[in-house]
């Protein structure tokens, strides 16, 4: 890629025909995605019956005796099936825009991720979709309140380098709730239309703070803003590894890649440790997922696996959080 | 609880001396940026399972030996921690001062 404007990570032309091609190549992935989540995120059909009406399909037994008590006044003792109210979305993905991201070589597989669910949420026409890019700060790459096109798509991976000396992903979650709360009041849906917010965090998964990390992520419970963190594990060859695990479901360890060369090879997210010495010199060590603070993740390791994972941590979602309510 | 706000990088441990040799593949090891010298040669010696007889190390970041922080060393050289360090390890040529602070 040639780097002809110093003020755009990569020329516009780049970007055209670097999405135009990841469109082409994630075109069936995401017409698969969209089906899944035709499924998932619609509301089911109401099956309940509902009362109090003047009229209707069957009388509510416990509303009689009021009834009969008012003088029969206290008329409203009908059962009906009543329409669930419309379900809308405000769906944001935060694309990791940090050096580590181009440095494992996540980015492409990354930019594939954000062009396949994207297209599959465009097809879908089910709300809203916002992009935002993080690094050492956070920059909204697109915002809720416009079409998420081909253009819009070409316009995005514009503002995409894999750069950034710094991934603050604590940053960014407190950023976004903040973003959420904005589009919720602006929120372009209809009054009485049930909105839902989701984030999708697409990164390699190495960051600091978790502690406050998990603050945040508690914040955004309350808030009722759901997060998928998808992380990009360009490690090892893709396709012939494993299902990717879905925490807290069986994590896909699976059989452990077997030690090749001892040339530079890649360590996968799975393997990966996290040191810590004390000022005494004492060392702990602990596999960096076992702290890893998001509930939601996914570890993708190649794009066709997407589909498949993601509903299946929506599907989780919607049978702990949307079941209950 | 974790220290606030304490950064990490990304670090692959190697040596070129047959004996000390860490036996585990240990890979990607990531490890705060406010270590130095001595409490990385603390964490090779418990790699190689030396709780008694520690070894002195001196550290090598990219060739260079590591003299101060490893924070300060990526500011000094215009490291990004977002980059993967070679750290390389090797026997202290001269037995340092302080290795009662071990
Ligand atoms: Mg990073």
């Amino acid at each position: 890629l040639t780097h002809l404007d110093p003020s755009t990570p990569i020329s516009p032309e780049d970007a055209r025909a670097l999405w135009l091609s990841h469109e082409a190549a994630t075109h069936s992935l995401s017409q698969q995605l969209t089906e899944h989540l035709r499924l998932i995120l619609a509301p089911t059909l109401a099956t309940k019956l509902r009362g109090d009406f003047r009229t209707g399909k069957r009388l509510n037994l416990k509303r009689i005796i009021p009834y009969i008590a008012s003088g029969y006044k206290r008329d409203k003792i009908w059962l009906r099936r009543s329409q669930p109210s419309k379900r809308s979305y405000q769906v944001m993905i935060a694309l990791d825009d940090s050096k580590s991201m181009s440095e494992s070589g996540a980015s492409n597989l990354a930019l594939k991720t954000l062009t396949l669910v994207t297209r599959s949420l465009a097809m879908l026409e089910v709300g809203e979709v916002a992009v935002v890019g993080f690094g050492d700060e956070v920059n909204v790459a697109h915002e809720f309140d416009k079409p998420f096109t081909s253009e819009a798509g070409v316009r995005v991976f514009e503002q995409f380098g894999f750069e950034a000396s710094k991934t603050d992903v604590r940053g960014l979650v407190e950023r976004s709730l903040d973003l959420f709360a904005e589009a919720r009041r602006k929120g372009s849906s209809a009054a009485g239309e049930d909105l839902w917010q989701l984030m999708l965090i697409v990164s390699d998964g190495i960051c600091d703070s978790h502690a406050e990390i998990q603050r945040l992520v508690r914040r955004a419970q309350e808030e009722r803003v759901m997060i998928v963190f998808i992380i990009i594990d360009s490690s090892g060859p893709p396709s012939a590894q494993p299902a990717p695990s879905m925490h807290p479901a069986t994590a896909a360890e699976g059989p452990v890649a077997p030690q090749k060369e001892k040339e530079k090879q890649k360590t996968s997210i799975l393997d990966l440790q996290s040191v810590e010495i004390s000022p005494e010199g004492k060392v702990v060590r602990w596999k960096y997922m076992e702290r890893f603070p998001f509930r939601y993740y996914l570890v993708v390791r190649d794009v066709r696996e997407l589909p498949g994972v993601l509903a299946g941590a929506l599907r989780q979602w919607f049978g702990e959080v949307a079941g209950s309510a | 609880m974790e220290l606030a706000a304490e950064q990490k990088v990304p670090i692959r441990l190697s040596t070129r001396d047959p004996s000390i040799q860490i036996a585990e593949e240990t890979g990607v090891l990531l490890v705060q940026t406010s270590l130095n010298r001595l409490k990385l040669s603390a964490l090779v010696n418990d790699l190689l399972h030396k709780d008694e007889r520690r070894i002195p190390f001196d550290i090598l970041i990219n060739g260079k030996f590591l003299r101060a922080t490893i924070d300060e060393f990526l500011t000094q050289n215009g490291i990004s921690p977002e980059t993967t360090l070679d750290v390389e390890y090797t026997r202290a040529l001269v037995p340092p001062l302080n290795v009662r602070s071990f």
